[in-house]
């Protein structure tokens, strides 16, 4: 096994070889699942899901804007590494970016699949609405998929070139106004009270920041690319991250509660003592922050522990986005609604289908070849070095 | 007792009130809706005619009746509230969609173009009346040995045929769906399905802009008034309570 950051003579930590089998063995029995998601999502059309008329975004949008936001902040880590020219870390950007365009993939492919009209994707470049966040979002994901393709292409030899490190900055205020749109796309819909907030965006920020420092770390596990100065460097990034985002989640759910305004207030206790109370405090709180958060605390500086603690961090992020997702579709609108005519999709209750499961399975899957396909592709175990360095 | 029964058959003044209306350029007109709460009584005869006149299947509704309970007993009523789109005059659904797929007519009708919406529902999440409805391609026979003939008849929304492909992803399947004030029906001088269907007559439809329409005469009541008026969407379907 090969450590591929900048050498540190007696520093590295390898990672024993079945951690990658064990990616490869996951990667294909989500790759198998969702074949058969695929299939069925295209024999079935979306009669075969759960979400319908009153809950019309269900776990793969929850999905997407997870991967999104994760990769966006994979990226943005990749960014400020290179625009500090902080040489050390050179190979943990550029799997960085790897890793980012895993999830960009994995992502897109969840909110192609649950489009309508899937083949009719193109409209959104050909006949854009510019006054939808959705139709900018649009452009957004093409540059953003441009950038990472050159960005890997341009130093799949290990070199960064000199341009790259000038320019970095550039990308990460991209990589932020990105993942701010993202969150803006929810923050500006007036018709759901528990996305309709300026921190809306500034929580998506801080989410895309932490689930992206998260599923690096994950992967510099996978691929023993992380020592011990590493390892410390992300565990305080994820710790101050996580303390961000329990600042900015307790700002947004106290005020909801004690401001009382019925639509908002409703929502957030769907939250917390809804029928899927646990995904709040078991897999968000408990296994998306208060594990992770204790063993970066007392692991610090250890590659194995912060590893899991990212990995844990980036799988509970789409506990975290199914929150923001679901609590605020599954309100009555209007009182009576829920009854007022019966039929599929016009309820306000939702659990994913088989489906879904499998076509997110699926998604998750495509992106973990992509990042294992590419890992050799790129040639990411070489030592990555400045091309000003020569 | 005099002012109760109507002096005149107000079907008949809302079918001049339309062929009055459909004289004037497009742009002049602005369709409005007003519901006398007090008159409905329930019989959700609305409801059941859009769908039939629009073909709609399983999870698709354009015009539910809510049903609401309003005191705390011994004081107790019910109320009866039609719920069709409220075409508003500033629609938050339309801004959001990312293709120009919806978009407000010249008449203020607030349209869909089927062939253009790409199925990614934003509309439906940022409409605050859940006026809207995803047509997944559900038909009433699922399951059942037979497709039935009545499944497989198109409908004339918007004035275009648009034939039922059950099984495939043909348009309107995919498509997020509303109601358009059966503009079909409307572009014929006939009135919408639901106003036409009324047992109690509780739905007055016509012309906002025509001051001698009977929809404005209602629309100006004290009474009057629209759903979530705070959100600013300033609606065109009010509601006498």
């Amino acid at each position: 096994m090969t450590t591929f950051a900048t050498p540190m003579p007696g520093n590295e930590v390898k990672s024993p070889n079945w951690v990658q089998w064990v990616a490869w063995a996951l990667t294909v029995i989500c790759l198998a699942a969702g074949a058969y998601g695929f299939y069925l999502r295209f024999t079935e059309g979306h009669a075969a899901a759960s979400y319908g008329s009153y809950v019309p975004w269900g776990l793969w949008i929850a999905a997407y804007v997870a991967l999104i936001g994760a990769s966006a902040g994979a990226f943005g880590f990749a960014a400020v590494i290179f625009t500090l020219r902080k040489t050390e870390y050179y190979g943990l950007a550029r799997l960085a970016m790897l890793v980012a365009f895993g999830a960009f993939a994995a992502g897109m492919t969840n909110v192609w699949l649950d489009l309508g009209h899937p083949f009719r994707f193109w409209k959104l470049l050909t006949q854009t609405s510019w006054t939808s966040i959705m139709g900018w979002m649009s452009w957004f994901y093409v540059i953003y998929g441009l950038i990472l393709v050159v960005g890997l292409f341009l130093t799949r030899n290990g070199v960064i070139p000199k341009f790259m490190e000038r320019f970095s900055w550039i990308a990460f205020l991209f990589a932020i106004a990105f993942a701010g749109a993202e969150g803006a796309l929810f923050g500006v819909v007036g018709a759901r009270a528990l996305w309709e907030s300026g921190l809306t965006p500034i929580l998506f920020l801080v989410e895309a920041a932490l689930f992206g420092v998260g599923l690096v770390a994950a992967g510099a596990l996978i691929f023993g690319a992380m020592n011990q100065q590493a390892a410390r460097m992300m565990g305080v990034a994820m710790l101050i991250l996580l303390g961000l985002l329990l600042l900015l989640e307790w700002a947004e759910y106290t005020t909801a509660l004690y401001a009382s305004v019925p639509a908002k207030t409703s929502a957030v206790m769907t939250i917390l003592t809804g029928p899927y109370w646990w995904v709040f405090w078991g897999l968000h709180l408990g296994l998306g922050v208060v594990l992770p958060g204790l063993l970066l605390l007392f692991g610090r500086g250890n590659a194995l522990l912060t590893g899991i603690a990212g990995a844990l961090i980036a799988a509970m992020g789409l506990a975290t986005k199914l929150n923001l997702v679901l609590p605020a579709l599954a309100q009555e609108e209007l009182d009576g609604l829920a009854h007022a005519f019966t039929g599929p999709g016009l309820t306000f209750s939702y659990f994913p289908s088989t489906m879904e499961w499998l076509v997110w399975l699926g998604t998750l899957g495509l992106g973990g070849l992509i990042v294992l396909v590419g890992h050799r592709l790129f040639s990411l175990a070489t030592p990555t070095r400045s091309s000003a360095s020569k | 007792m005099a002012d109760i029964v109507p002096k005149e058959n107000l079907l008949v003044r809302m079918q001049e009130d339309i062929r009055r209306a459909l004289e004037k350029p497009e742009g002049e007109r602005r369709w409005g809706m007003v519901i006398d709460t007090r008159k409905c009584v329930g019989c959700h005869a609305c409801t059941l005619s859009c769908v039939a006149e629009n073909k709609l299947p399983p999870g698709v509704v354009y015009r539910p009746v809510l049903d609401q309970e309003i005191g705390t007993y011994p004081n107790v009523t019910r109320r009866f509230m039609p719920r069709p789109c409220m075409q508003c005059e500033n629609p938050p659904c339309v801004p959001v969609c990312p293709v120009n797929a919806t978009y407000t007519r010249p008449d203020g009708i607030v349209a869909i173009d089927y062939e253009q919406c790409i199925g990614c529902r934003y509309c439906i999440t940022a409409c605050p009346y859940s006026a809207r409805t995803f047509d997944v391609g559900y038909t009433y026979t699922e399951g059942t040995p037979e497709q039935e003939v009545y499944e497989l008849l198109p409908n004339y929304e918007y004035g275009v045929e648009h034939a039922r492909v059950p099984g495939s992803e043909e348009s309107p399947i995919g498509n997020a769906r509303k109601c358009h004030f059966c503009l079909h029906r409307l572009e014929q001088g006939a009135l919408p399905m639901c106003v036409t269907t009324c047992i109690g007559v509780a739905n007055y439809f016509g012309d906002l802009n025509d001051p001698d329409s009977l929809v404005a005469e209602m629309a100006a009541q004290p009474n009057a008034v629209v759903l979530k008026e705070e959100l600013g969407a300033k609606p065109k379907v009010f509601y006498l309570v």
